[in-house]
C-alpha cells in the first residue's frame, strides 16, 4: 500500500469528518451535541492541516480550538437555557428559487476552487515551525505585541461584561 | 503531496458555506457562535493550503492563522460575554427576541 494510496483515503475520510460535523452542528437540536460535534470537526481540520504539513498549526488548533474555545462554548450552553425552537424559516419557502440561484454558485465555486495549481516549487520539506518563527519574530513582530494587548482587552472586557453591580 | 491543493480549498468552502447557512438559520445565540467558528476554521484551511503548497519559502499564511487563531479566542469570549450579560438582563438566547436595538 502506497503512501500516496493512504493520503488520499485520509483526505477523504477527514472531509467527510469535517462535513458532517458542522452539518451536524448546524442541523442537532441538542446544543450540547452541537458543541460537542464541533470540536470534532476542529480535531478533523487539524488532521487537515497535517496533512498539508503544518503541525504546528495543527498542534494549535488542537490546543486552542478543540481545548479552549470548545470548553468556552460548553461553558455558554451550561450557563443559557436550551429551549427548542424550530430553526428560522429558511428553508420551509422559496426552497426552489433558492436552489435556483445557489447552484450557480456553487458551481462557480467548486470551478474556481479547482483551478488553483500547486506551485512549481512547494515549500520546504520538513516540518512548519521554523519557517513560522522566523517570520512571526522577525517580520511580524510588532502585530504579535498587538495581539497580546488585544487578548488583554478582549480578557478584561468580558469580565468587565459579565461583572455582577451588587458585589 | 498527490492531492492537489483545489481539493483543499473545496473543502474550506464547503465548510465556510455551511458556517453561513448555520448563522442564517439557527436562532440560539451561542450556536451562532459555534458557526462562526466553523467559517473562521475554513478561512483557516484556505490560509494553511496556500501557506504550504503556495511556493513561497516564508510562511506568511500560518503567521495570519496563529493571529487568526487569537482573535478567534478574543471573539468568542467576548461574545459569550455579551451573550451572558444579555441573558441577564431578558432571560433568553433567541436572537430574534433580542431586539431592543431595532428601529
Amino acid at each position: 500500500m502506497s503512501f500516496d494510496l493512504i493520503e488520499t483515503i485520509l483526505f477523504a475520510l477527514l472531509t467527510i469528518g469535517i462535513v458532517g460535523g458542522a452539518v451536524g452542528v448546524v442541523f442537532l437540536n441538542r446544543i450540547t451535541g452541537a458543541a460537542l460535534l464541533m470540536a470534532f470537526t476542529f480535531l478533523c481540520n487539524a488532521g487537515m492541516f497535517v496533512l498539508l504539513g503544518a503541525e504546528t498549526i495543527a498542534a494549535f488548533q488542537v490546543l486552542i480550538y478543540v481545548g479552549a474555545i470548545t470548553v468556552l462554548i460548553l461553558y455558554g450552553v451550561m450557563f443559557t437555557p436550551q429551549q427548542e425552537r424550530p430553526y428560522g424559516l429558511f428553508f420551509q419557502k422559496q426552497t426552489p428559487w433558492a436552489a435556483l440561484f445557489v447552484a450557480p454558485i456553487g458551481i462557480f465555486v467548486a470551478l474556481f476552487a479547482f483551478s488553483f495549481r500547486d506551485s512549481e516549487n512547494p515549500s520546504t520539506k520538513g516540518g512548519d515551525l521554523v519557517p513560522l518563527a522566523t517570520s512571526v519574530f522577525r517580520d511580524f513582530a510588532f502585530p504579535f505585541e498587538v495581539a497580546s494587548v488585544l487578548l488583554l482587552a478582549a480578557m478584561i472586557g468580558a469580565i468587565v461584561l459579565v461583572k455582577r453591580d451588587d458585589e | 503531496m498527490n492531492i492537489p491543493v483545489g481539493a483543499f480549498i473545496a473543502v474550506s468552502s464547503v465548510l465556510f458555506f455551511i458556517g453561513v447557512a448555520g448563522v442564517l438559520m439557527r436562532r440560539n445565540a451561542v450556536v451562532i457562535l459555534m458557526c462562526v467558528e466553523l467559517m473562521l476554521n475554513a478561512a483557516n484551511l484556505a490560509l494553511v493550503a496556500f501557506s504550504r503548497r503556495g511556493g513561497s519559502a516564508d510562511e506568511r499564511g500560518s503567521v495570519f492563522v496563529v493571529f487568526i487563531f487569537v482573535i478567534a479566542a478574543a471573539e468568542v469570549a467576548v461574545g459569550l460575554a455579551i451573550v451572558l450579560s444579555s441573558y441577564r438582563n431578558r432571560p433568553t438566547v433567541d436572537v430574534d427576541e433580542l431586539h431592543a436595538m431595532k428601529g
